[in-house]
């Protein structure tokens, strides 16, 4: 082979901070622990199917590892993907047995987002960071869900690790969510949460903006926040900071 | 081949059975062999509206038990030639109404009748899923009002997601907008939302615009299908929404305020 004046590296090392979910269990029975689970993915069943987690079962030291163990499958049956646990008493002596790596929290570990489909928490949202970079890679492209049909009151639409376009109207008492970008090329008259697994350079781009609420990676703004100036025709909403801004295209 | 077409709304009180009646008379009025059937099982409405309350016999919850045939159930109108009217139990609930039970009445139906037409309940629950799950096609019934075009987009929802069609994945339901109690004078005054307004939020063809006029409350109070009212405004906007039903390019009238006095309605389209 000749020399190649800038090699391409076959791997690469990056720090990213990434937003992740953490699953905080407390000492419950099995069918307490699987109606809880069950509730909140009759909730949000797109959100929460494969999402990723860290579990924290640092409340749960003095349980038998079985136990344990049994619970995290039982957290796997209903389709979260355990991709770490907290570093704690109880978690330590499973990570072999399990997998799983042990995640200690840097010092910023106190704040606790309550994660909520909709609408978003008004807490802020703190990216924590692994002590290790995590394993799981998004997947490299997510195709974006193209919606042809109006979105109507009660219906709700979410683009999961992609982006999501709407053709035509949203309308009042309907909801569209994704994971990235949002365009509607009709009235904005619902809701509207952008980059719900925290994507803070997620946007929303709609025709016109008369919408109930708009969230970006957590932070909204309902309709009564929204001036009569901001609203109308071609409107773009970023995240610049903690702040919704909505200026015109 | 025969339509089964639903009459709904989500809202109650907003002219459903009215429209039903209406409806079902116009058609068979042109010559289509027309069964109405009553899907508000327990708040039984159409057979009044259609003027038949004392034949009523066997319902349609008896004939998905088994209890009569549909032959029996069925109500011949006296007014209408080709225009069949099958009640709705007052006794009963809407549990009564099972899907295969809504199916093998529809069914048989189909096979002697050109069009069906289900007056739904009002709301988003059994009842009204039952009258739109089998349907071909949705005429859904708005007043000029906030609440009641946010209902109507909701059952559009349902429409496209929860009908037989949707389920296997054919093409949405074709769905037409029909406005009723509409007064342009109000309209102007701003109390009310407009023909463009309700067209706007649902974005669907529209059917046609029924004006609000004393004749609907008249007709209702005689058992008489408004659509039979040939004087009336509101009769006459009824006769024009069946026909564009049935392809016709018609213009939409009493969509406006009427201060031309009498020449001015003499000579409009």
């Amino acid at each position: 082979m000749s020399a190649n004046p800038s090699p391409i590296q076959p791997i690469e090392f990056k720090g990213r901070m990434i937003l992740v979910s953490i699953l905080k269990l407390q000492p419950a029975e099995p069918a307490v622990l699987q109606e809880a689970l069950e509730a909140r993915m009759q909730e949000a069943p797109d959100l929460m199917r494969d999402m990723p987690v860290v579990v924290d079962m640092d409340a749960m030291a003095g349980t038998s590892a079985q136990d344990l163990l049994s619970v995290l499958e039982t957290v796997r049956q209903h389709g979260l993907k355990l991709i770490g646990l907290l570093h704690s008493e109880a978690s330590a002596p499973l990570a072999d047995r399990t997998g799983l790596p042990l995640i200690v929290l840097g010092p910023r570990a106190g704040s606790e987002v309550p994660l909520r489909p909709a609408p978003p928490p008004a807490a802020e949202s703190t990216p924590e960071t692994p002590a290790e970079p995590a394993p799981a890679a998004p997947a490299p492209h997510t195709p974006s869900l193209v919606v042809n049909q109006p979105v109507r009151s009660g219906q709700q639409v979410y683009a999961r690790g992609g982006d999501l376009i709407i053709t035509g109207a949203v309308s009042a008492g309907a909801e569209v969510l994704a994971d990235g970008h949002i365009h509607v090329y009709g009235p904005l008259r619902g809701k509207a949460l952008a980059g719900v697994r925290g994507l803070e350079s997620a946007r929303i781009f709609c025709r016109r903006l008369d919408a109930e609420l708009v969230s970006i990676a957590g932070h909204y703004r309902i309709a009564e926040d929204i001036l009569d100036s901001e609203r109308g025709d071609n409107r773009l909403i970023t995240l610049s900071g903690e702040t919704i801004k909505i200026s015109e295209i | 081949m025969s339509r089964i077409v639903v009459i709904t709304s989500g809202k109650g009180g907003v002219g459903k059975t009215t429209t039903s009646a209406a409806i079902a008379t116009g058609l068979a009025q042109e010559g289509h062999k027309t069964a109405v059937v009553d899907f508000d099982v327990g708040l039984r409405n159409l057979d009044l509206i259609m003027g038949c309350e004392r034949r009523v016999v066997y319902d349609f919850v008896n004939v998905i038990n088994g209890d009569a045939n549909l032959r029996q159930a069925l109500i011949k109108d006296k007014r209408t030639e080709n225009l069949y009217i099958l009640p709705a139990s007052q006794t009963r609930d809407k549990d009564a109404l099972t899907q295969e039970g809504v199916q093998a009445v529809l069914d048989e139906l189909s096979k002697e009748f050109d069009y069906i037409i289900c007056d739904s309940p009002a709301g988003i629950e059994r009842g009204a899923l039952m009258a739109a799950y089998f349907a071909d096609e949705a005429i859904v019934v708005t007043n000029p009002e906030v609440s009641s075009v946010r209902d109507s987009d909701r059952m559009l929802g349902i429409l496209s997601s929860k009908t037989r069609r949707a389920e296997q994945g054919e093409d949405p339901l074709p769905a037409h907008l029909l406005i009723t109690r509409y007064s342009a004078d109000r309209v102007e005054k701003g109390e009310m939302l407009s023909v463009e307004d309700v067209q706007e939020i649902l974005s669907i063809g529209m059917l046609g615009v029924i004006p609000e006029s004393q004749a609907v409350l008249n007709a209702s109070n005689a058992g008489m299908p408004v659509v039979l009212d040939k004087e009336s405004d509101a009769g006459q906007a009824y006769r024009d929404a069946v026909a564009r039903f049935l392809g016709e390019e018609r213009p939409h009238r009493f969509i406006t305020t009427q201060k031309k006095g009498i020449f001015g309605r003499l000579f409009r389209g």
